[in-house]
């Protein structure tokens, strides 16, 4: 089989190689001059920044995308975080850190048994319709909850807990338990798509970059091939890695029933949109290589600094701090200043550089389907899948959710 | 070079510029030090720089 894979974002080069692990031939077609998406990193200032995660896998080791790597064997490390998270509380005109596992801990006494209650019901009774706050929140009326789980929906899903859907949550709860907290891979997010590419590439790739895909072709139905600058490419299946609404622009569309029902549906996806903030320092701003969560700050949802787990990720002694906020207002600069007052607080007396701001939403979001607004992997022209941040698997975070993803996609081609 | 509407301030030509004539908070700006050279067209994700219109 010959598979022609449009995009090489993670979604694109995960399933090229696993395509590859299993005889298959693929070529792949990327518009820009590098090919990972928003995994990869940007060197600036001898920093490794990133064109957009922020260096961590959902996961860590034990998560989905750490096994199909592992399956792969793809060269490449995963550290897990430790302490997984921390959340950080206001205490005495200060703050005071408190163990993840402890979150239930500001609590009555009341709300935790509630709380109890209800993680257990949830076990053997799906949640009705409606958000995640939706599901607590009338149960459970303590701002605390809402102000954490917003914390933890931002940083993760860069949403808030009145739009992630509570059975996409809870199914995302699930996975915590059963694959465990965060890990970054040595190197950052490149090193990922480095043993990616040297895989595909001992397979016989190719590669193009720099080559965009104009058109995909249809034959009675069926992708047959795409139009990349100017040259015709036929192939067996088409996997594309740009979202389903990019996708549907690039073929003529059947006058069927499904089709239209697939055009319907796909006013359902929602991108999430989100705002970076990249600070330097001279000494360490967290002290550990989890996740700390700040519910009570205006907009930040969560800091890491991943040089606690790979200092290579910045100059010699210096630290590499990311601070991530889920976009709540169309005022973008308010937005950010927001944020950067946030840090102001949270790193008071601490000397920090702000290295860079980055902001994603529209065509070029935090997620091109935002958690719970995912289409599948299929499309109603057979042999055409999607794969990506626009069709992630059930409950999993971002790139776990893409591996997911790409994993039903292999299942779909019978792999 | 102009950079349009369709920038979301990703940040990506900041690092590609070989002049560090590009700044970026919620959009990005390109400054003084621009020498035109137009490195920075093909790294845009959404294809948001353009060169000047003559």
């Amino acid at each position: 089989m010959k598979a022609l894979v449009v995009g090489g974002g993670l979604g694109g080069l995960l399933t090229a190689a696993r395509l590859v692990k299993e005889g298959h031939r693929v070529e792949i077609f990327e518009r820009l001059p590098v090919i990972g998406g928003r995994f990869i990193n940007l060197d600036y200032k001898g920093y490794q920044l990133t064109t957009g995660a922020l260096h961590m896998i959902p996961h860590g080791s034990k998560g989905p995308l750490a096994t199909m790597l592992r399956q792969l064997d793809a060269d490449v490390k995963i550290i897990d975080s430790s302490p997984l998270s921390v959340l950080r509380i206001p205490e005495n005109g200060g703050f005071k850190d408190i163990s993840f596992y402890d979150f239930s801990s500001p609590l009555s006494w009341v709300n935790r048994l509630k709380l109890f209650y209800l993680t257990f019901k949830s076990r053997f009774v799906k949640p009705a319709d409606g958000s995640f706050k939706d599901w607590f929140y009338p149960f459970i009326n303590d701002t605390w909850l809402v102000k954490l789980a917003d914390a933890f929906c931002g940083w993760s899903l860069s949403m808030r807990s009145e739009d992630v859907a509570a059975a996409e949550m809870l199914a995302i709860i699930n996975n915590m338990r059963r694959y465990g907290g965060p890990g970054v891979p040595a190197g950052g997010c490149s090193a990922v798509i480095n043993a990616l590419e040297k895989i595909i590439l001992s397979g016989g790739g190719p590669i193009h970059t720099g080559c965009q895909v104009d058109r995909i072709l249809i034959v009675d139905g069926r992708a047959v091939g795409v139009e990349a600058d100017g040259n015709t490419i036929l192939g067996d299946v088409v996997i594309s890695d740009i979202g389903h609404r990019e996708t549907v622009q690039l073929y003529d569309h059947p006058a069927s029933d499904t089709f239209r029902e697939y055009m319907v549906a796909m006013e359902s996806i929602r991108p999430s949109a989100g705002i970076k903030i990249c600070l330097g320092a001279d000494r360490p701003l967290i002290g550990h290589s989890g996740v700390l969560f700040t519910p009570y700050a205006r907009r930040i949802n969560g800091i890491n600094e991943v040089t606690n787990i790979d200092p290579s990720l910045a100059p010699p002694g210096k630290h590499l701090v990311m601070s991530h906020q889920a976009l709540q207002s169309d005022d973008i600069l308010a937005e950010i200043e927001l944020g950067l007052k946030d840090l102001e607080d949270i790193f008071e007396n601490e000397q920090y550089e702000v290295l860079m701001v980055q902001t994603y939403s529209d065509s070029w979001p935090v997620n091109r389907a935002e958690s719970g607004s995912n289409l599948d992997n299929t499309t109603p022209i057979i042999g055409l899948y999607i794969v990506g941040d626009g069709a992630k698997g059930k409950g999993g975070i971002e790139v776990e959710g893409v591996a997911l993803g790409v994993d039903n996609t292999l299942k779909l081609l019978n792999i | 070079m102009r950079i349009s509407t369709d920038c979301v301030g990703c940040g990506q030509c900041v690092v590609c510029c070989p002049s560090e004539a590009i700044s970026v908070c919620g959009r990005a700006v390109i400054g003084d030090d621009c020498t035109q050279c137009g490195v920075c067209i093909p790294y845009c994700p959404l294809g948001a720089i353009r060169e000047d219109e003559t």
